[in-house]
């Protein structure tokens, strides 16, 4: 494989380096199980300017929440090991950090304060025995050297800051009492609350109903504007997408299959997992349209994602591509650029064009 | 949370209660009776009469436990034939022996365990783990009056670094709680306090060590349980240090069941340990109600009963303000 063409920055003009936030480049990552070594990520590269949201899409397994804990040297904990790659983060004093190599201590310093995180599940992600108050001013105490009763105020400042009605008193409320949206708030203003220059947001929406979800993706891109943070937002939903991204990273089996900019990516997709992706979207104004709606029926893409110890050769797509021919099965596609800021891993990517 | 407390109260009032309900049938369906092992076999018809009379075994049976219950609380608890002495005197010497007893083993049991379960699960090496593991079987299979011994023929006859069975330590000029080493630190000996302690060591670490093995199990799943839990992922992503996630966060989550074991095994050691009392010479509770039982002593059992039933209630009381205190989900419910 290329290595010189997988990697965006070696094949388009890029903007000057300090612009560039976090630079994530061949990150591998493996996890030891008893039947083998399952590659969750191989060989994945992206980067994120500042003030920019890069979305990364795909389906479950596709190694896209790995690479979020890859990034916050997470996956140690659950038995996963970076097997490889750099992962160069511009640390707010100006010095670049290579992730992937940081030790324990100083990796803390920078979780939670440089990089924030919010997960999936508001239901479960709070300590039920600490007040959401205390769980903010936690964060606060531990990177900005405010200390007790101040980091608390600072707590309900940020409470208020991400939209809870009343913040001084829900400051003092425990988890349990709050709803799922409600607590998604919380975990945002803890994330926020030390001002990071990176946030990874991995489906922070897919657990919340559909009018919350809009309400937190409008107050995460509020807080984007407000604080020229960078995102990283991990999910499945090309809906979310459309909706936050600058850029998009499509993952298919632990490997990025296709990245361009949000336009070129829903307007001129060159990988057949992306067009089927985008295919599969349920729409409203489809199905309506007179005459045909009555016939339009959801598409779904054939066949499942490869299970991770037994991938097949070649495109890890090909089962399920109705373009496969001989020539994909027998090597890993390389990552091409087919256009400034417009990668595909697809051999026949030309075919698909424009 | 004053009114999760008095509601708590009032159920342990209502415990006792029944309780005391509870030790009143069950010495009454006994079928022997007491006017006869206090007369003795020769006695005629007017003294046994007499007798019952005196004891107030004529009346009806609701007076007899409204008797019971006042005299219990006005401390006329009847007088132990088997020491020659009132009941109350007699435990009143008893029981603080047993408490401090039962209240280092407890602490040595407690403290231990949460130790070594939260550093063995904070370790995440599988080693530590191993080790927990091995220690809490080991202390939870041997049998406490084995190890009291082993301990003495170790500490006391091999090396002499602490007392033989000889009972507690001297008692201090100060007698204010009963239990020395209190009144020692109270009347500030300290000669005093360490002798009572080091006199503490050897029975404690005796009773504490199957308690503690006991703990160390039930800590140790629960902490399992709750580190796999999303929020201490994000505790993680967090910044905070491991061993604040651990101490701070897992333990507080864990800690329901391993507090409610531990408050059966305070109230359990405060009932006092036939075996290990025996072997170090302790005067404790136990040794008092097991020659009360043999010698059908009542009054002393009957004492013993209500004492024990307290202070179960009293210790289940402060587990569940504490249960209050750490999880805001029941003081709130």
């Amino acid at each position: 494989m290329a290595l010189a063409s997988a990697h965006p920055g070696e094949t388009v003009a890029q903007p000057p380096a300090a612009e560039t936030i976090l630079d994530v480049v061949n990150l591998r990552t493996h996890f030891r199980t008893r039947r083998g070594v399952v590659k969750a990520v191989e060989d994945v590269s992206f980067r994120i300017r500042r003030g920019e949201t890069l979305a990364v899409v795909g389906e479950s397994g596709s190694g896209k929440s790995v690479t979020s804990l890859s990034i916050m040297r997470l996956v140690e904990q659950s038995g996963g090991e970076i097997a490889g790659g750099k992962m160069l983060f511009r640390r707010r004093d100006g010095t670049v950090a290579d992730l992937a190599r940081e030790a324990e201590p100083r990796m803390r310093s920078i979780r939670g304060n440089e990089i924030a995180m919010i997960f999936q599940e508001p239901m479960t992600s709070l300590d039920p025995v600490h007040t959401v108050g205390e769980q903010i001013a936690e964060a606060v105490r531990l990177h900005r050297g405010i200390g007790g009763r101040a980091a608390f105020a600072v707590a309900v400042e940020m409470l208020d800051y991400v939209g809870i009605p009343s913040a001084r008193t829900r400051a003092s409320d425990y988890p349990h009492q709050m709803s799922g949206g409600m607590r998604q708030r919380v975990m945002i203003a803890i994330a926020l609350s030390c001002r990071p220059s990176l946030l990874i947001a991995d489906e922070p929406t897919t657990a919340l109903d559909v009018t919350i979800q809009a309400q937190i993706l409008d107050l995460i891109a509020r807080l984007q504007r407000e604080q020229e943070m960078s995102v990283l937002f991990i999910t499945h939903n090309l809906g979310v997408v459309a909706e936050i991204a600058d850029r998009v990273v499509v993952m298919y089996a632990g490997r990025v299959v296709e990245a361009a900019e949000k336009r070129a990516i829903f307007k001129s997709p060159r990988h057949p997992y992306t067009i089927g992706l985008l295919a599969s979207i349920p729409r409203v104004d489809r199905s309506e349209r007179p005459g045909e709606g009555h016939k339009t029926r959801l598409v779904t893409m054939p066949g499942q994602s490869p299970p991770p110890l037994s991938r097949p050769p070649g495109c890890a797509f090909a089962p399920r591509c109705a373009m496969a021919v001989d020539r994909c099965r027998a090597g890993e596609p390389p990552l091409l650029a087919l256009a400034p800021e417009h990668l595909s891993a697809c051999i026949r990517a030309a075919e698909i064009g424009p | 949370m004053l009114a999760f407390a008095a509601s708590r109260l009032l159920r342990a009032l209502v415990t006792l209660f029944g309780a005391s309900l509870l030790a009143f049938l069950v010495l009454r369906a006994m079928p022997s009776n007491p006017v006869r092992l206090i007369v003795g076999p020769f006695a005629n018809d007017e003294t046994i009469a007499a007798m019952t009379a005196k004891l107030g075994l004529d009346k009806p049976f609701y007076v007899q436990y409204v008797d019971y219950l006042l005299n219990f609380v006005t401390g006329n608890w009847g007088f132990s034939f088997s020491v020659g002495q009132p009941v109350l005197e007699h435990m009143a010497l008893r029981v603080p022996a047993s408490i401090e007893l039962a209240i280092y083993a407890f602490i040595i049991a407690f403290l231990g365990a949460v130790l070594i379960s939260v550093l063995a699960s904070y370790s995440r090496s599988r080693a530590a783990d191993g080790a927990a593991r091995g220690f809490a079987l080991l202390c939870v299979g041997v049998p406490p009056f084995w190890l009291s011994l082993v301990l003495l023929i170790v500490f006391f006859e091999q090396l002499g670094w602490l007392p033989g069975p000889s009972g507690r330590g001297p008692s201090p000029a100060t007698a204010i709680t009963g239990l020395y080493t209190l009144d020692a630190l109270i009347g500030g000996q300290w000669a005093g306090l360490s002798e009572n302690l080091r006199a503490l060591t050897l029975p404690a670490i005796a009773l504490a060590l199957g308690p503690m093995g006991f703990l160390i199990r039930l800590l140790r799943a629960n902490l399992l349980d709750v580190e796999s839990e999303p929020f201490v992922t994000v505790l993680s992503a967090k910044g905070v240090p491991p061993i604040a996630i651990h101490f701070r966060h897992i333990l507080p989550n864990a800690f329901l069941p391993t507090l409610t074991a531990a408050g059966l095994i305070l109230a359990q050691l405060l009932g006092g340990s036939v075996l290990v009392e025996r072997v170090f010479d302790w005067p404790g509770i136990g040794g008092y109600v097991m020659d009360g039982v043999l010698r059908q002593d009542y009054s002393a059992v009957q004492a013993f009963i209500l004492l024990s039933a307290a202070a179960y209630i009293v210790v289940n009381l402060i587990v569940d303000l504490l249960y209050g205190w750490i999880d805001p989900r029941i003081r709130q419910s």
